[in-house]
């Protein structure tokens, strides 16, 4: 359950962001997650809700885009989708594999509405 | 009306306004950044002391600290070590290390199912650094979630026992990638374990990682920990090299 920890570190920078921003809440959050991460996504969206309760990302949906795992070859710079995490150049057979993606673990952007449009949405609303 | 103060908004352009206050805010920022950040910061402190930094990984059992017990007695005089336990609960595998005479720090993790940079960081106040050559760190016994976490070690080093079975490395193809080197433990036992073949263990972890080093060796009966040794001392020399 890493899960948890990952989770808090998400919550930390939105947080931050949405402070710096003058977000007054937070309806969607995109994540990149390699899946040399080890991290479940499942686990991630479920911690997620538990962790934003109460926060500006209450209720926010989380999207986990999960990017695939792909090489290169250092002998002759074959690029390639890993497949089921096998480390071999479907080219030369070599072994000795760069990873060029499926280590993300970030998160792209939120999507957000600011302090004064909920002020203005409020205003109309008390007219 | 201008720009300015919001006299331009009236009621017919509101909406378009509004929609505007509705963003996209781009973050690109790693949800370990703060961890990685302490790591960088571990890792510098052993730097400053001259410490060569192994973070040992495995699944419960694997034989990791009787690894380092055997350690101890087969390193050449003069190298000093010193050893951070990471468990879930309980001080015994620190008490076992300190029975030896070296200086060994418990983490107790409670539910956390592994070591994080925060928590080396921690136990860094309580252990002297001065006059050690290396640190290990056992982690705790997990084959998934120590990987995602740097710690602050300069080496990777990942155990795999053969009453395991040979297969693990396909299992757990995340943590065996993230090595820096294989050793195949408990090969005293090999002998009752015909399950076991050391040519699948070992086509096992080339699958996920190529060149991978692989060592076997017994801590109970000393075979292969030449080996290791030679590694670890090749290693320590690499580091005050680069340091």
């Amino acid at each position: 359950m890493h899960e948890t920890a990952i989770v808090s570190g998400l919550m930390r920078i939105l947080e931050q962001k949405a402070a710096r921003n003058g977000v007054a809440h937070i309806s969607s959050v995109l994540l990149k997650v390699g899946r040399l991460q080890a991290v479940e996504p499942q686990q991630l969206v479920a911690c997620f809700e538990m962790f934003a309760e109460g926060t500006v990302a209450d209720g926010a949906e989380l999207v986990i885009y999960v990017v695939g795992v792909r090489g290169r070859c250092r002998a002759c710079a074959t690029e390639f989708d890993v497949p089921r995490f096998h480390f071999e150049c479907p080219a030369c057979a070599g072994s000795d594999i760069e990873v060029i993606q499926g280590q993300e673990l970030y998160i792209e952007s939120f999507e957000a509405s600011s302090v004064s449009s909920v002020n203005n949405v409020k205003a109309r609303a008390d007219v | 009306m201008c720009d300015n103060c919001g006299c331009n908004v009236t009621d017919a352009n509101r909406h378009l306004l509004e929609n505007d206050e509705h963003h996209t805010i781009e973050v690109l920022e790693n949800l370990l950044h703060e961890n990685d950040i302490q790591a960088d910061h571990n890792r510098a402190h052993f730097e400053d002391h001259g410490v060569f930094a192994v973070n040992i990984m495995s699944g419960p059992g694997s034989g990791k600290t009787s690894l380092l017990e055997a350690t101890i007695h087969a390193l050449p005089p003069g190298l000093r070590i010193a050893v951070i336990e990471g468990d879930l609960e309980t001080e015994n595998d620190a008490e076992r290390i300190r029975r030896h005479g070296v200086p060994a720090i418990q983490i107790t993790t409670g539910m956390a199912c592994h070591l994080d940079a925060h928590m080396v960081h921690e136990a860094l106040h309580e252990l002297d650094l001065t006059g050690i050559d290396i640190l290990f760190i056992e982690n705790v016994g997990n084959l998934v979630c120590p990987a995602s976490f740097d710690i602050g070690q300069h080496r990777n080093v990942l155990l795999l026992s053969v009453t395991e079975g040979d297969d693990k490395p396909a299992k757990y193809p995340i943590m065996f990638r993230a090595g820096d080197q294989v050793l195949i433990t408990k090969t005293d036992l090999l002998p009752y374990i015909e399950e076991f073949s050391m040519a699948r263990a070992r086509a096992s972890v080339r699958a996920v990682r190529g060149d991978m080093p692989i060592i076997e060796l017994s801590s109970k009966n000393g075979n292969g920990m030449e080996q290791w040794i030679a590694w670890l001392v090749q290693s320590v020399a690499e580091q005050k090299i680069a340091a």
